[in-house]
């Protein structure tokens, strides 16, 4: 029997695992710190965990789905496979010439990330197919062969394959690729028209490189997490979450990873758009927030801005074109290099800073004790008190105290002078002001004022971070869901399995044979099904991709399931002009409209989750106080401490006051107030007088304002 | 209502994502790609004394001083009483607007609850306007092309066709062109919807108070910045490279004063208006002299009208840097695009650590191309390339980087598809950038060819290749800074035979283009370059091992690829 999804999250320090029963909608929740070195194998040990309370968890698994951000990580820190590219000859330095635009037209020394592929590693092949798709010159197989002998010398592990017009006509990199997996048999191979079949060279070619440089990683322990699942009894598909909150199979991610580049951050957005329709919060600043990254999105009308202009490793986090390219549908969201395990260190200037490294799980914080020197986000959250060193995980991991002070002490006092609870209020501050100062333009530059978005936390350090980060921003209200430190995870079971099936078509929408359409997407249907769990009570939306003849940007209509009626085209039209004059008013154009493409969408219903409501019927007593560092003014301070679970429906705390959970910690300012709404949400009004204070602010107002 | 600092901030920060989304809506419903890729144009606000607030940041520096003047000038026309909803005016006027009949302006009132909020401008550089097209010979404005004088586009949403008409009968493209221009209307919808909302979200009336403060702001951060500049005169004065077809020599005379908190650029002494396509109109010597000082000084805040104020720019009447009609303009960043690196290099001794040494692809490179496809059908298409980055006291330049218009490429496959050509080459040229303690950026060798046509129909290809004119051993090298030396690589060669750049020339199938951008200036001094990093510069084919011991004197081993350290220092010693 078919009973059980399961969400597992993999971030760079936790992995978190959610489970819900598909017939009574009860969720379990797991996190466990993620293994560096083989990160599939604590996905095997918590599974084995799960299964000890539910033994036939994983034979009755209905559907597992996994999310990561272990792939970012790979770029972030350049970690990946040493990869070469292989160009169509005379073309080698397409990736270094880029697009020949500096990203801020008043900055002369704006910095551009290092191509990933280094000049002597870029080589040419005799080829050439022209625009039309027509083969200009053959592949000379002579020149591959060349290519794969530098590439074996430089002991090469990846090779890209970028030809130009491939898109048209991928024979010529069909058959290069061919030769070099003969030739270089273990070599870990990227064709740019299958990674990204569109034209623009330099935007697919850097697709391209990026997905050969973590393909190797994706695949190893993509392979052995499923096998360690069937090994386990688990019968169905892997599917692995998309960066734009669609599906993929495990097959799909494998061979072009670059797809799941963003699916940790793209789960967790769907775990916060999942309460914001649950609990009417419109707009939200979604705040995930967890061992290495913190992750912004402002979510409106439910739902995320997704964008195709995607960048990974910006030197600038907002200007657009200060990264590379990574040509795939993403979750339109703010990352920065901002959690628990981010390090604390005194620069040259004597000034303290925190990040944007970060200690991850090896070592991990000082106080994890496996060995960490360096102060950490974490450390300096122990030392204030924030966090219970003896629930940590519920227990499950003792947080040690005296290494954390040693840590900050040894490193952060001995070189400020500071008391180490000083330093560590710093260090608490400075990584809120990181993510403020972030998070002020990534709101202004989406059009929104800070003052109406509530911010919803998770992540294992979110709620430790939100009252002080909407402090700063001047967020009115903070929510804290329930499972808030592996929200991500559940965010995976919040989001229906949907598969996304495409083909073009670009011919004028009047001269279009509407039987083939019909037959088009009877095929794309039938694709899209065949992936889909089995069993699964299934919905389809079909749209086209329709545009004014020569223009570039379709606009995406719903339609009814198409007949072969004429009058369709038509309505199709209206439809089209109507959405068009609503989005950029009405210009009469007069060209052709053309049917770019046709999409269609094969997706469960929504599911049910039915998250455990607070069950308490009295007001929870403080199980606990302890000394707490409140603010500047009042230092440190006693402050009762709330067990999470033993709070009731309407219970009403006046901060400072701290509320555990096993996952995460909630930690709530002088002033503010907190009410548990009947979802179990926390809902925290802050203090009037602490939002949007102008010494705050007025330090703030950042980037240009001038003095006046 | 009184603003606080945040509220300001905020308030700021969104008129220029207004701004933004208008750029957007344009490139969104836009049908060229000299506008989807290459961004040649600008979106702008303004208040109701028509005083610009806010600027696409997607847009090319030439706009910068222009933009401000074309709303003014609109309004002398048509003034505030005479507009209704739903009017637009435009013009390509190059003295009243940006300075070249390619380039069509369209602005809009903004109404709301009944008044004049303000206005919304939209210029595109468009693919075609008629006449002789892109060159340099033309001698005056009618061979240029269609001029549209100040006219009503729109009167109260109504198109008035008889424009349309008249365009779509002068040009080869009115598809395309008729499309960007509604695309335009679209830039000027969206941004009159986006200030709209911010009116009503946050209660406001109008933008004058918001507008006061952002423009005051602006002025007095960069007035504070050129305070810091000791006072004094700055001198300048250049031979440009000869224009091919034009006999006349061509002098810049610059002075830059820097008084307490102003700046003065003054051109008095340059030559006289040419009979060449290269004449600048005043509007579009102060863009290109003001934008030197505020990269240098103020880059990061945002520009707006303030940002204009403390800079004056002194032009003669009837010199090539204030043309007069009916001169001849098309190609007026010849000139234009000098004037950064020409105010950089005056002001080097006083602020060397915020210029750059010259760019090698400024000018910048342009790359027309017309004909017929194999069906009939008519094409145009725009290309763009640039060369290497200066270096500066900071850092190396980068390889191929546009500057100081920025603009981008338009990439071969967009090209491809758009006309009857196919590239053979696009490569980073070694040992173009210029030696120096930080090397010039390098540029670029490129080389097209020409596809077979259908001789039904004309099936030669007309194209013209716009490169600097700039050379190592001419009178205006791609110049290095402070001791860097100059950037190398130049020239144009039609099927191997060198051709002159800047004029038409009918191509036939399989014809072939070939041409150099050079290298980007140096910065310091070479031989002080640290070892490492000429190493590495010769381990990825930026530099050669011979370059590498001629230029900074660093002697590497060619079998192992290492420094010789001993025979470097000797080297060295010997050179410097």
């Amino acid at each position: 029997m078919s009973r059980y999804r399961l969400g597992i999250d993999i971030g760079g320090t936790f992995t978190d695992f959610s489970l819900v029963d598909a017939i009574s909608g009860e969720v379990r929740v797991e996190k466990m710190l993620t293994s560096s070195s083989a990160p599939e194998k604590t996905v095997i040990q918590g599974v084995d965990l799960l299964s000890e309370t539910i033994p036939n968890m994983l034979t009755e698994a209905k559907e597992v789905i996994h999310a990561t951000t272990l792939i970012t990580n790979v770029i972030l820190e350049r970690k990946g496979s040493k990869t070469g590219l292989l160009t169509t000859e005379g073309f080698t330095d397409i990736l270094e010439i880029a697009r020949e635009v500096r990203y801020d037209i008043f900055d002369m020394f704006i910095r551009l990330p290092e191509p990933m592929v280094p000049r002597n590693l870029r080589l040419g092949a005799e080829e050439r197919i022209l625009a039309s798709g027509m083969v200009l010159n053959p592949l000379n197989e002579a020149s591959v062969r060349k290519a794969a002998e530098i590439f074996r010398e430089a002991d090469v592990e990846a090779v890209a394959v970028a030809f130009l017009h491939s898109y048209q006509n991928s024979s010529n990199e069909i058959r290069a690729g061919e030769i070099l997996k003969s030739e270089l048999p273990n070599v870990i191979l990227s064709l740019s028209h299958e990674v990204h079949p569109e034209p623009k060279e330099y935007e697919r070619t850097s697709t391209t490189v990026i997905d050969a440089y973590v393909k190797g990683i994706a695949e190893g322990y993509l392979d052995q997490l499923s096998e360690g699942l069937k090994s386990r009894g688990y019968r169905n598909r892997l599917f692995v979450m998309l960066s734009n909150g669609g599906t993929a199979t495990v097959e799909t991610a494998k061979s072009v990873p670059v797809q799941i580049v963003e699916s940790g951050p793209a789960a967790g957005v769907e775990a916060a758009s999942y309460f914001g329709r649950l609990m009417n919060i419109d707009p939200m600043l979604s705040f995930d927030m967890g061992g290495t990254t913190a992750k912004l999105c402002i979510i409106e009308n439910g739902r995320a801005a997704r964008t195709r202009t995607y960048e990974v490793d910006r030197v600038h986090r907002f200007k657009m074109g200060s990264g590379l390219p990574a040509a795939v549908p993403v979750y339109d969201l703010l990352e920065i290099g901002a959690g628990g395990g981010s390090i604390a260190r005194v620069n040259d200037l004597g000034l303290m800073q925190v990040g944007p490294d970060s200690s991850g799980s090896d070592p991990g914080p000082a106080s994890y004790g496996l060995n960490g020197q360096e102060p950490t986000v974490t450390d300096a959250d122990l030392l204030l008190g924030y966090l219970n060193p003896d629930y940590f995980l519920g227990g499950q991991m003792r947080l040690d105290r005296d290494a954390a002070e040693r840590a900050i002490r040894n490193t952060l006092s001995e070189k400020t002078g500071l008391t180490p609870i000083e330093a560590a209020a710093g260090v608490h501050e400075i990584v809120n002001e990181n993510m403020a100062s972030a998070a002020r333009v990534y709101v202004a530059e989406k059009g929104q004022a800070p003052s109406k978005l509530s911010l919803v936390a998770f992540g294992g350090a979110g709620p430790v971070h939100a009252l002080g980060l909407a402090r700063k921003l001047g967020c009115p209200k903070v929510i804290v869901p329930p499972f808030s430190g592996v929200m991500s995870s559940l965010g995976l079971l919040a989001a229906p399995v949907a598969f996304e099936r495409s083909r073009t078509i670009r011919q004028i929408l009047r001269n279009v044979d509407l039987t083939k359409i019909h037959e088009f997407y009877r095929e794309l249907e039938q694709e899209a099904r065949s992936l889909m769990p089995e069993g699964s009570e299934l919905l389809v939306r079909r749209t086209v991709d329709l545009r004014y003849s020569g223009q570039d940007y379709p606009l995406e209509i719903d339609i009814e399931e198409p007949t072969v009626n004429e009058k369709l085209k038509t309505d199709w039209e209206g439809s089209f002009e109507a959405e068009y004059n609503e989005l950029y008013g009405k210009v009469d154009d007069e060209n052709p409209i053309e049917l770019a493409s046709i999409r269609v969408y094969v997706s469960q219903p929504m599911p049910h989750l039915d998250i455990a409501k607070p069950t308490a019927t009295t007001d929870a007593e403080p199980k606990a106080v302890r000394d707490v560092y409140v603010s500047s003014e009042t230092g440190t301070a006693t402050v009762p401490v709330y067990e999470r679970t033993d709070l009731c429906i309407g219970q009403l705390i006046m901060g400072p006051a701290i509320v555990e959970e096993r996952e995460s910690t909630t930690v709530i300012g002088d002033g503010d107030k907190l009410t548990v709404n009947n979802r179990g949400c926390l809902e925290i009004d802050l203090a009037k007088s602490s939002t949007n204070t102008k010494e705050s602010d007025d330090q703030s107002i950042n980037s240009y304002i001038g003095e006046s | 209502m009184q603003l606080d600092p945040v509220t300001i901030q905020i308030l700021w920060s969104r008129l220029i994502t207004i701004v933004d989304e208008a750029a957007t809506g344009l490139m969104r419903t836009a049908y060229t790609p000299s506008v989807k890729e290459y961004h040649d144009f600008c979106c702008a606000l303004f208040d109701t004394n028509a005083q610009m607030l806010s600027h696409s940041t997607v847009t090319t520096a030439g706009f910068l001083g222009i933009v401000p003047e074309v709303m003014r000038n609109f309004l002398k026309k048509h003034p505030p009483e005479s507009l209704k909803p739903g009017d637009a005016i435009i013009t390509n006027d190059p003295w009243i607007a940006s300075g070249h009949l390619i380039d069509i302006s369209i602005a809009s009132p903004i109404f709301h609850r009944d008044k004049i909020v303000g206005y919304t401008l939209c210029i595109v550089h468009h693919l075609d306007m008629g006449g002789r097209m892109s060159t340099l010979e033309s001698k005056d404005m009618y061979e240029e092309g269609l001029k549209i004088p100040i006219l009503k586009l729109f009167t109260e949403g109504t198109l008035d066709q008889t424009i349309f008409e008249f365009i779509k009968a002068n040009i080869r493209v009115p598809d395309k062109v008729l499309g960007d221009l509604r695309a335009q209307l679209v830039a000027n919808n969206v941004c009159t919807r986006g200030l709209k909302n911010l009116l009503d979200e946050y209660k406001l009336d109008g933008l004058e108070e918001l507008g006061a403060e952002v423009i005051h702001r602006t002025e007095s951060s960069l007035r504070k910045k050129i305070s810091a500049l000791p006072n004094g005169s700055y001198k300048n004065n250049v031979l440009l490279p000869k224009i091919p077809g034009c006999e006349d020599e061509i002098r810049i005379n610059a002075e830059i004063t820097v008084i307490d908190d102003e700046v003065i650029i003054d051109y008095s002494g340059s030559s006289g208006e040419v009979g060449a396509a290269i004449n600048c109109s005043y509007n579009m010597t102060r863009s290109y002299s003001s934008y030197p000082i505020k990269l240098a000084l103020d880059p990061y805040i945002p520009n707006n009208d303030g940002g204009l104020r403390p800079i004056k720019v002194i032009a003669p009447e009837g010199t090539v840097v204030n043309s007069r009609p009916p001169a001849a303009t098309w190609g007026r960043t010849m000139i234009s695009h000098l004037f950064p690196e020409i105010v950089f290099a005056a002001m080097e001794n006083i602020m060397p650590d915020t210029i750059l040494a010259s760019n090698g692809g400024s000018p910048a490179n342009e790359v027309y191309l017309h004909g017929r496809h194999t069906d009939g059908r008519s094409f145009m298409a725009i290309a763009q390339h640039s060369g290497g980055f200066g270096a500066s006291a900071q850092y190396d330049g980068y390889s191929c980087l546009c500057f100081p218009n920025n603009t981008r490429n338009i990439p071969i496959e967009v090209t491809e598809n758009e006309a009857r050509m196919y590239y053979t080459h696009k490569e980073l040229l070694p040992d173009s950038g210029g030696p120096g303690f930080n090397r010039g950026g390098l540029g670029q060798k490129v080389e097209f060819c020409i596809l077979d046509g259908n001789k039904e129909f004309a099936h030669d290809v007309e194209s013209s290749v716009r490169l600097s004119g700039r050379t190592e051993d001419g009178t205006f090298p791609v110049f290095g800074r402070c001791g860097g030396g100059n950037g190398r690589g130049s020239g144009m060669w039609a099927n191997g035979e060198t051709v002159d750049h800047g004029i038409y020339r009918r191509l036939s199938p399989n014809d072939k283009i070939q041409f150099i951008l050079s290298g980007g200036g140096g910065y310091g001094d070479a031989l002080q370059r640290e070892t490492a990093r000429v190493l590495e510069d010769v381990v990825q084919g930026y530099v050669s091992i011979e370059n590498a011991k001629k230029d900074y004197g660093v002697v590497i081993n060619p079998n192992v690829l290492e420094v010789d350290i001993q025979a470097t220092e000797l080297l060295r010693k010997k050179m410097a």
